[in-house]
This record gives structure tokens, sequence and C-alpha cells, in this order.
């Protein structure tokens, strides 16, 4: 299926450019790892709707954005529902259709169109028919992963599929994709007394002599802070990492720096079906398989997975 | 009796006959020149603001809308208003890159607006060059399986371009490439800033040997076709006018929207008049203070040309682009134009020396 | 094309635009890609052409506006309704006032 034929009415008249109409003067910028994000060309209704959704990781209305030249902007547009294909969304696992190119990405999904274009620095437009609340927020969500996959990429970071885990003073990153068992391991943990930093997606970004660190992102699943609060401390040791599977009873098993990157690399939404960036990505991943130790990891209900993950730490 | 002296009345009575408007900045390409100003921001006249633009353009008596953007298609309420336009009796022109004419949307097109003409953009005669300007790999191709599209359903279509450094290699092919498909092609010898002044665009202003290349193109192709124009579909305001007093027609008998509502003189000339949502289009044509003024420039604009001698109607100046150039004078005759009524003297010229007959020896 | 007399009933076909200014007007044939331009009897002809009127209508508004004998104005009608007939400007409306 050729590029937005799944979500749009007229794929032709996919924006090439970031151009339209916006929605209004409104703007929001929100310190997430690889921002600051600034959205702008935002209605009233929509800027409120940000800063009720992101809380804490809002700058306060009126500063910040503007003059931060390394920020990476979006500006919002208007789209009609009509250039919208419906979808049936019942049973429908979330999907969005990306066309890679060398300096830039389009973006098709369930009533967005976004692009982002490195010229050279990174410029977003996002089009949608969403002028208010969770309809809004959604569309904006789904949008803001995919820049902060590619601006902690070209951070030598990276965003992956993971529940993060912490007692406080490091954290171990659990992989798998949808099913593998994210949420299921951290409601144990959690019931054992850790934190649980996000049941879905967690960032890794290089800190002093490039040890690896786990930032947080308000992208959770059921588990997680989405909001950021404020004073709170930002990234923490990168432990090691756990490909997850469930099964009938636990077993433990060192993964390889080849077998850990490729489970890494399974677990890099969006930039890992990017064949422009598959070479600096790889070596990113590549250099975390071997700054820490991976295991692969399989638990089953009654595990008591916090003492696993304690009893490796020692 | 003639059109030519029918517009000079147009001009010197302020008769407003033809309107361009640009409903959306969305844009489904990224050419590099586009003239758009992308910061322009406002809210957008919604559908019924249009339908009552266009009525009180039926009421005005206009005979030309075109209908122009970015790429009108684009905009979400394009059919209706196409419709409607049609409905109204206007001659509806669409101005738009052609990407997206194909399909079911051409076909919606052609049945429910009809339109006079599509004004199609045509960048240069080979893929790399075309889409080295619309910056959109593909373009080339998708756009001539379109055109080919459109003549099977019976759409009129004109290409059109602008002469720029990089295809000003290739007009000969353009030219030849338009014969091939049975389509006129009109060439802008003129690259513009853009709407807010930025002269990036102007990067790619083509060479002096490129402009003189592209006017011997014209006169020869010219005068191969006997003197007639290749299919005639030059819309009345096209035609250069007998004197009128005026420069020419902008705020006289033309004006352009943007999608905000602001209406100008002409396209080119962003001179803010008034805006539809604070006043009806009729308040602005008959009371504007902005309008009176313009229409005093352009008297005043006649003037300045009439002073550059017997060939005066060669320069090819537009006060709107002056006014950009200059930073805010429209009257400020600037070095483009002069040196492209030189060589279009040169040409001329070597016209002139042309034997009528062969020679037979 | 069977002869224009008074009783035909004529109306603008459905492809034109026309722009009245001043005493004459610009026509565009959107079919055809044609322009051209009426002087104040073929302008005034198709501003009547409504499809309702037959020509002897015309005939006597005309007459009136220009304050001109009625056979002269006749004569000059008929002919001009003729020509744009056969130029694709005016067609009969059907089953209205046949030509005789």
């Amino acid at each position: 299926m050729s590029f937005g034929a799944e979500f749009l009415r007229h794929p032709d008249l996919f924006p090439g450019r970031r151009s339209g109409e916006t929605w209004g003067e409104g703007s929001v910028t929100l310190d997430v790892p690889g921002g600051p994000y600034r959205f702008s060309g935002l209605a009233a209704a929509q800027e409120e709707a940000l800063r009720h959704r992101f809380g804490g990781l809002c700058r306060p209305a009126g500063t910040g954005g503007v003059e931060d030249a390394t920020a990476a902007g979006t500006l919002v547009f208007r789209a009609p529902a009509a250039d919208f294909l419906e979808i049936d969304t019942r049973g429908w696992e979330y999907a969005l259709d990306l066309d890679p190119a060398p300096s830039s990405l389009r973006v098709a999904g369930l009533r967005l169109m976004a692009r982002l274009d490195w010229a050279p620095a990174l410029a977003g437009g996002l089009w949608t028919p969403e002028a208010a609340g969770e309809e809004w927020t959604s569309v904006c969500e789904n949008y803001l992963r995919i820049v902060v996959a590619y601006r902690l990429l070209a951070a030598d970071g990276v965003v992956l599929h993971s529940a993060g885990i912490t007692d406080g003073a490091s954290a171990w990153l659990l992989l798998g994709p949808s099913g593998a068992g994210k949420t299921t391991a951290s409601r144990l943990c959690l019931a054992a007394g850790a934190e649980v930093l996000s049941d879905d997606l967690n960032a890794v970004v290089p800190g002093e002599g490039n040890r690896p660190l786990v930032a947080r992102l308000p992208f959770t699943g059921d588990l997680g802070e989405r909001q950021g609060r404020q004073g709170e401390r930002e990234t923490w040791p990168l432990r090691g990492l756990l490909r997850l599977r469930q099964g009938p009873r636990e077993e433990l098993s060192p993964l390889s720096p080849a077998a850990a990157t490729a489970a890494l690399a399974a677990a890099s939404p969006y930039v890992n079906r990017d064949p422009f960036r598959r070479e600096p990505l790889l070596a990113i991943l590549e250099g975390l398989a071997r700054a820490v130790p991976a295991w692969e990891l399989t638990f089953s209900l009654e595990a008591g997975l916090w003492s696993i993950l304690e009893g490796l730490a020692k | 009796m003639s059109l030519a002296r029918l517009m000079a009345t147009a001009w010197r009575q302020n008769l407003l006959v033809s309107v361009l408007v640009e409903l959306t900045y969305r844009c489904n390409l990224d050419c590099f020149f586009c003239y758009n100003d992308l910061g322009l921001r406002g809210e957008p006249l919604t559908r019924e603001q249009y339908f009552q633009l266009f009525a009180e353009l039926r009421e005005l008596e206009v005979l030309h809308l075109t209908l122009s953007g970015g790429e009108p298609l684009a905009h979400p309420d394009f059919l209706a208003l196409g419709a409607r336009a049609r409905e109204l009796g206007f001659v509806v022109r669409i101005k738009s890159n052609g990407h997206a004419l194909r399909g079911e949307l051409a076909r919606r097109i052609r049945d429910e607006v009809d339109p006079f003409l599509i004004e199609v953009s045509l960048h240069g005669a080979t893929a790399a060059t075309h889409d080295r300007q619309t910056r959109v790999p593909g373009s080339f191709e998708r756009l001539l399986a379109n055109l080919a599209e459109l003549r099977a359903l019976g759409l009129r279509v004109k290409l059109s371009s602008t002469l720029t450094a990089w295809n000003e290699g290739e007009i000969e092919g353009m030219l030849d490439l338009a014969g091939a498909l049975e389509l006129p092609l009109q060439v802008d010898p003129e690259v513009t800033p853009r709407d807010d002044g930025d002269r990036e665009p102007l990067q790619v202003t083509p060479s002096r040997e490129g402009v003189l290349r592209l006017f011997r193109l014209q006169t020869e192709r010219g005068r191969a076709l006997g003197g007639e124009a290749p299919l005639p579909v030059r819309s009345a305001d096209e035609i250069a006018p007998a004197p009128a007093g005026k420069h020419c027609g902008a705020g006289s008998a033309g004006l352009a929207v943007d999608p905000f509502g602001n209406v100008y003189p002409c396209v080119q000339w962003r001179r803010p008049v008034g805006n539809l949502h604070r006043q009806t289009l009729k308040e602005i044509w008959q009371g504007s203070a902005g309008l009176a003024e313009v229409r005093e420039l352009t008297v005043r604009a006649a003037e300045v040309v009439g002073a550059h001698g017997p060939r005066a109607s060669l320069l090819n100046f537009c006060p709107g682009m002056a006014s950009v150039l200059s930073g805010g004078d429209p009257l400020q005759v600037y070095s483009s134009a002069v040196q492209r009524k030189e060589l279009l003297e040169e040409v001329l010229a070597e016209e002139a020396r042309r034997p009528l007959l062969p020679v037979i020896f | 094309m069977t002869a224009i007399t008074a009783s035909t009933v004529l109306r603008r076909r459905q492809d034109v635009r026309y722009r009245r200014i001043e005493d004459e007007a610009v026509v565009l044939r959107q079919s055809a890609a044609e322009v051209l331009v009426l002087n104040g009897v073929g302008a005034s002809v198709l501003d009547l052409a409504d499809g309702r009127r037959p020509v002897s209508a015309w005939i006597d508004a005309l007459a009136e506006e220009y304050g001109a004998d009625r056979e002269t104005v006749s004569r000059d009608v008929l002919e001009f309704a003729g020509e744009a007939a056969a130029a694709g400007l005016l067609e009969p409306v059907p089953g209205i006032g046949e030509p005789g």
C-alpha cells in the first residue's frame, strides 16, 4: 500500500512543506528529554489541553521557546476531518505510516499528518482536525513520540519500548514489544517497592564518560509518571537490560552483545524503520549493548521479579 | 471596438473584472522559489464567507475568478467553492501544481467545477530539473502522467513556468515538451521575492543570456506559428490594454484575496487594502482609502513608465514588485525590468533585420 | 439552423460568460476558449436573452432604450441574433416559440 493510503483520503495532497493555516496563536514548550519541544499555532483549547496533559513538563505560559534556538519547533495546522479515512478502532492496534527520506520524514496516522524536515535543524509540521480535548492530545502525543525518538537519536540517545524500573539509585530497562509483559513485570516490581518510570517508553541518553543513563519519558501505558514532578531527579544510571518473555518458570540467560543489540533494535520504535538512520542507530545500540550487561529473562506471575533484579545487581 | 480598449475602459472606470483567491497556503510540493508568505497568520475564511464573497463578486459583475494558493485543491472546501463559482457563472481558472490532479479528484473537478482553464506549473524539461525546483522526487513523472489524464478527461490545461537559473538551459526542451503534449506554455521571465520580502528565491534569478534565449525562442516560435498564439486561451486581463491612463489594472479591474481575508490590489502587490472579516468586498471596493491610493499610484506609474521613451510598453514593470524590491516605493523602476526591456529591444531589432522573404540566389 | 424570427425564444448558451463594460461586453465561450467583444446592441441582447422572452420583446426594449425606430432595431437585432446563434452564443429554447 502506498504511503498514506490507509489513513488519508487524498494521499496526493499530503503536505510537501510546513505550510497551511494554523489553529491559533498559542504555544506550549515541553521539557522532555531531547527537548525542548515547542508546539505553536495552537488554538486556546489545544494549548489548555496540552498543559493539562503534560503538567509540570510545560514551561509556564509566555516563557520559553521563541528565543530558544535549540527547541524542536512544530507548527500545528488545520486539516479537515474529510482528509482522513474513517477507521474502526475497535480491535485496531495503533499504527502509523512512516515515509523516511534522507532529510525528512512523512507521517500519516489516525487523524494526523505530519512531517519532520531537517533544514538543517529539525522543524516539524502537524496537520490535524482535532481542535481540543483528549482527541487532540492523543494526536499530539503520537506525533511527539516520533519527534523525541529522532531528537534523541541525533543526540546519541535512543527511545526504547521498555519498562523502566528504579530503586532510586539506578534503573533497569525491561525490553519487549506489546504483549511481552512489560506492564505485568512493572506491576510485580511496583508491588515489591520499586518505582516504575514508564511501562511503555523510556529513553537512554549518554552520561558522563559515555555511561548510559535512563531518562523518564511522559509516555506510559498503565504505569508511570506522565506529567513530570517539579525538582525530581531526571536520569538514573542504567544498570542492565532484560529482554522479557513470559513462561511457566523463571529462567535467566545472558545475552551476547549481538543479541542484545538485536533486542534493542527491535525495541527502538520509528527510527528502526528508517533506512537512512540505520547506521547511526546501530552504532548507538551496539555501544549500549557493550556498556551494560544484558539478559533474557523468562518470568512467571509468581516470580519475585524485583528480587531477581536485585540479585543481578549484586 | 477591441478587447484591449474595453479593458482600458475597465481600468479607467474601476470596473472589477478579475479576482484571484488564494484559498490556502497548504501545498503538496515545496517549490524553492514559491512566493507565498508562509509566516502569515490569521483567521481563515469559512465556506459561508467565501459564498458571500462570490455572491458579491457576482453583483459586481466580475467575469474571471481564479482559485489559487498554495495548492487550492488542498482547501477542504475546494470542490464546493469551485461548484459555487461555476453556478454563479464566473470564468473559473484553477492554478495548480498538478500533482494531485488525477483519478477521482480530476473527474470531480471536471464534473462539479467545470473550469475554463487549469494552469499547471512546469519547472523543467527533465525530472532532474523539475524535481529540483519542486523538491519532491517523482513530481515530474507524476505531472506528465496527470497531464495525459486531464487531456483525456477533456479538461483545458495550460502550462506555466518561471524562468530560473536552474531551467534556463531547458527552455527549448520545455517548449518542445509542451508542443508534444499539445499544450500552450507560458514562461514568466522573472523570479520574484517572497510576499514577505524574503529575497531567497532571487538566488535562482535567470542569467541575462537565459532571458535573451527565452525571448528569442518565444519570438521564433511565434513566427513559426504565423504570428498566432498557440491556443486562444488568454484571459481578457492578460491582454495589454490600450492606453488607459494607468499602468495596470491592479485595484482598478482586479483584486486578490489571501486565505485570511486580506484583500490586495493584485497577487503581486501585497499591500492589504481591507479584510473580509471586517468589511464586505463591496465596502472595500467602493470605500477603501488604500485602494484609492493604489489607483492613484497606477496613474503615476503610467507616467513613470511613459518617461522611458517610445518603447516604454516593453518595460514589464510591476509596482508590487517595485514595492518589495525598493523597500516600499511602488514607483521605483527596478533594474531587472530595465534589463528585460533592453533585451526585448535587442530581440525586436534582430527581428527587424530579418529578411521578409527567403533570399534566393 | 432554422431562421430566427421575432417569435423565437433564445437563451444564452450555458457556457457563455460575459461582462458589460459601458456599452459593450467582453464575452467568453467556455467550450471554445474564445474571447469576443460585442457592441451595445450585442451586449444588450445578451442581457435580454433569458430564455423566457421572444426576440420581439428584445426589439421593443431596445427600441425604447435607444430611442430608435422599431424597424431599424428589428433588422439589427434579428441579424445579430442569427449571428450569435451561429457563433454558439445563443440557442433556441426547445418547445417555446418555435420559429415559424
